[in-house]
């Protein structure tokens, strides 16, 4: 399908490495669960070696883990670094031991992390420090696709587009290639928040619910859809939208709470006809070298 | 009746100002139609809107009835947003008013505060306004997988509730909410503020008759526990208390504030559309919440998110 990139305009935007955060004392570091019990977890940030995109995103002993790199900026120059990087945005290290290693924007985390997730090499992961400054070239922000003005895209590189092999439909508008189908039904925390500048989270207190709909077997990186779910504007319930995204943070014990999906396209009145196939995964769709060969 | 442990609680000051409207709430806030629009309802006093009144077709959004009340230091502010419970009073400390009561109705941005009409005519914003707050650790003693939030127990006593022959709570409530229309607030405490329920899809709201809600009903989501969280839980059943008006932004809508919660089917909720707590705290006469069924439900600010197509 043919789209505007010609007209796109790239900018840097940049941001450092972040440490995670816990509360300062004397406030308590516990996380509660939806079950009432307290615990304490890795939260979200930082620079994390053992697991990547492409691993799953569930069982892991953390809160929400965003793998791989994830940086911030301070201020106002965080709503850019989180509004304009798009996911398969190319990231490059610009201080530090790895200066010039280049990486790829995978996501965004939403609100209290609010960082932009980067995947890099193993053995460039492995030379990052927290507070070094990484720039992402961003590119995608008004990118449209000439025959769909309807579907709208959102955090999406013209790279990323490229992988996902959208393909025209007469019935729906488009169709795209998924790992999953999420119902509206089970997005908590997100909702009601920007669309553009993080994600939105698969609720997993209801185990069962997760099997009901076959989505307890999510890796980080999937490409999902989000069924009645409309992304266009912010994040809320809309009977036929349907919403394609990447799943960018692992699960969270936390009610209302779970793997986070950054949106990438998001049409309403059915216009995206999603397509389940065995395996979406923003990993091998980017060419990503991920295997940690580590599961949870 | 139904027996608590309110015997042991603590009443305690706490404290806040009737908070201005801030300017950047003029700033434009886009629609779920993708239309920019300014919106005016939240913080300040508001002149026209009580507790009791529809919770749809205004033109504003959020709309905070009655006086909206926050504090400048943040101890101080999450004191009063923490033990500040629904149903506790309130008493003007300061200004022309001082000495005047009203009766704490939701907490969002700021603490809702209903008073009556010759008390809303003589406050200023920055009057000091204290709360007698009592209902933090109230529990039901024959219900213990009942979780209360902000529940005073003077509006426990206001809800039409009981103990069944098998031990579950029934509470009556106006409207039930399904989970799938729980929105913004996901990702926030139970015990801090509200959660929207999500009214971009107008045709399921209307088709529940959702769009009929007034400020101050008690409502029942179905499928949510909001025991230390929020989220879809299977059975759970949550009782809430609608404090806010409409939204137009997408995952917004009238909020519902929490006062119980079970996570284990603990709670069955039974039709009473007279729950409304202008009525049971004795707020408002029900002459004055007499329904008008030629009321548009939907404010044209509000209807602008539907005109915007793709």
């Amino acid at each position: 399908m043919s789209d505007n990139r010609s007209q796109l305009v790239g900018v840097a935007v940049q941001g450092s490495v972040v440490s995670p955060q816990l509360p300062a004392l004397p406030a308590s570091p516990y996380i509660i669960g939806a079950d009432g019990k307290a615990v304490l977890l890795p939260a979200p940030g930082g620079i994390v070696y053992n697991v990547s995109i492409g691993d799953s995103a569930y069982g892991w002993l953390a809160d929400m883990v965003q793998p791989g790199v994830s940086i911030a900026a301070a201020g106002g120059a965080n709503n850019a670094l989180r509004g304009l990087a798009c996911v398969g945005n190319e990231a490059i290290v610009v201080s530090g031991r790895a200066l010039g290693k280049r990486g790829a924007v995978t996501g965004k985390s939403g609100r209290f992390a609010e960082h932009v997730i980067l995947h890099f090499d193993r053995e460039v992961l492995e030379m990052i420090a927290l507070g070094d400054k990484i720039l992402v070239r961003a590119i995608g922000r008004g990118l449209a696709l000439s025959d769909a003005a309807d579907v709208h895209l959102k955090s999406m590189s013209p790279r990323l587009l490229d992988a996902l092999e959208v393909g025209a439909s007469e019935s729906a508008g488009v169709t795209v290639p998924v790992a999953a189908e999420v119902p509206g039904s089970l997005m908590g925390a997100g909702a009601g928040l920007t669309s553009e500048a993080g994600c939105v989270q698969i609720q997993t207190d209801d185990r069962a619910a997760l099997a009901t709909h076959g989505v307890e077997g999510l890796r980080l990186g999937d490409v999902v859809a989000i069924r009645d779910f409309d992304c266009r504007w912010g994040n809320g319930y809309l009977k036929d939208a349907v919403t394609i995204g990447v799943v960018v943070h692992g699960d969270s014990v936390r009610g209302g709470h779970g793997p986070g999906v950054t949106p990438v396209m998001t049409a309403v009145g059915g216009r995206i006809q999603p397509q389940l196939v065995a395996e979406r995964n923003i990993g091998e769709l980017l060419g990503l070298k991920t295997a940690t060969g580590v599961t949870a | 009746m139904l027996r608590t442990n309110a015997s042991q609680l603590v009443e305690l000051a706490v404290h806040g100002r009737v908070w201005p409207v801030a300017g950047d709430h003029y700033d434009y806030r886009t629609t779920s139609g993708g239309r920019g629009a300014t919106h005016i309802g939240m913080a300040g006093i508001c002149f026209t809107h009580r507790v009791g009144d529809a919770a749809f077709g205004w033109e504003a959004d959020h709309l905070e009835p009655g006086v909206s009340i926050r504090h400048p230091d943040d101890g101080d502010e999450h004191a009063l947003h923490y033990l500040a419970c629904m149903g506790n009073d309130a008493i003007v400390t300061s200004g022309a008013c001082s000495g005047a009561t009203g009766v704490v109705t939701g907490e969002h941005a700021h603490v809702l505060v209903d008073f009556p009409p010759e008390a809303i005519e003589m406050l200023a914003v920055g009057d000091e306004i204290q709360i007698r707050s009592l209902g933090t650790g109230l529990q039901l003693l024959d219900h213990p997988d009942v979780i209360t939030h902000k529940l005073s127990p003077r509006l426990l006593d206001a809800l039409d509730a009981s103990t069944t022959d098998d031990m579950k709570l029934q509470v009556g409530v106006v409207a039930e909410i399904p989970s799938y229309l729980m929105g913004s607030g996901a990702e926030l405490s139970p015990d801090y503020v509200d959660q929207d329920f999500m009214t971009g899809d107008r045709e399921e709201i209307a088709r529940l008759g959702l769009d009929r809600l007034r400020l101050g009903d008690i409502v029942a989501v179905r499928d949510e526990d909001h025991g230390w969280g929020r989220g879809f839980y299977s059975g759970a059943v949550t009782i809430g208390l609608i404090i806010h008006g409409d939204s137009a932004w997408t995952g917004h809508g009238p909020g519902v504030l929490d006062l119980l919660s079970s996570r284990d089917g603990g709670i069955v909720p039974v039709r009473s559309p007279d729950a409304n707590i202008a009525l049971t705290l004795g707020l408002r006469v029900p002459s004055e919440l007499e329904r008008d069924d030629q009321t548009n439900h939907v404010s044209s600010y509000a209807m602008s998110s539907d005109l915007g197509g793709s």
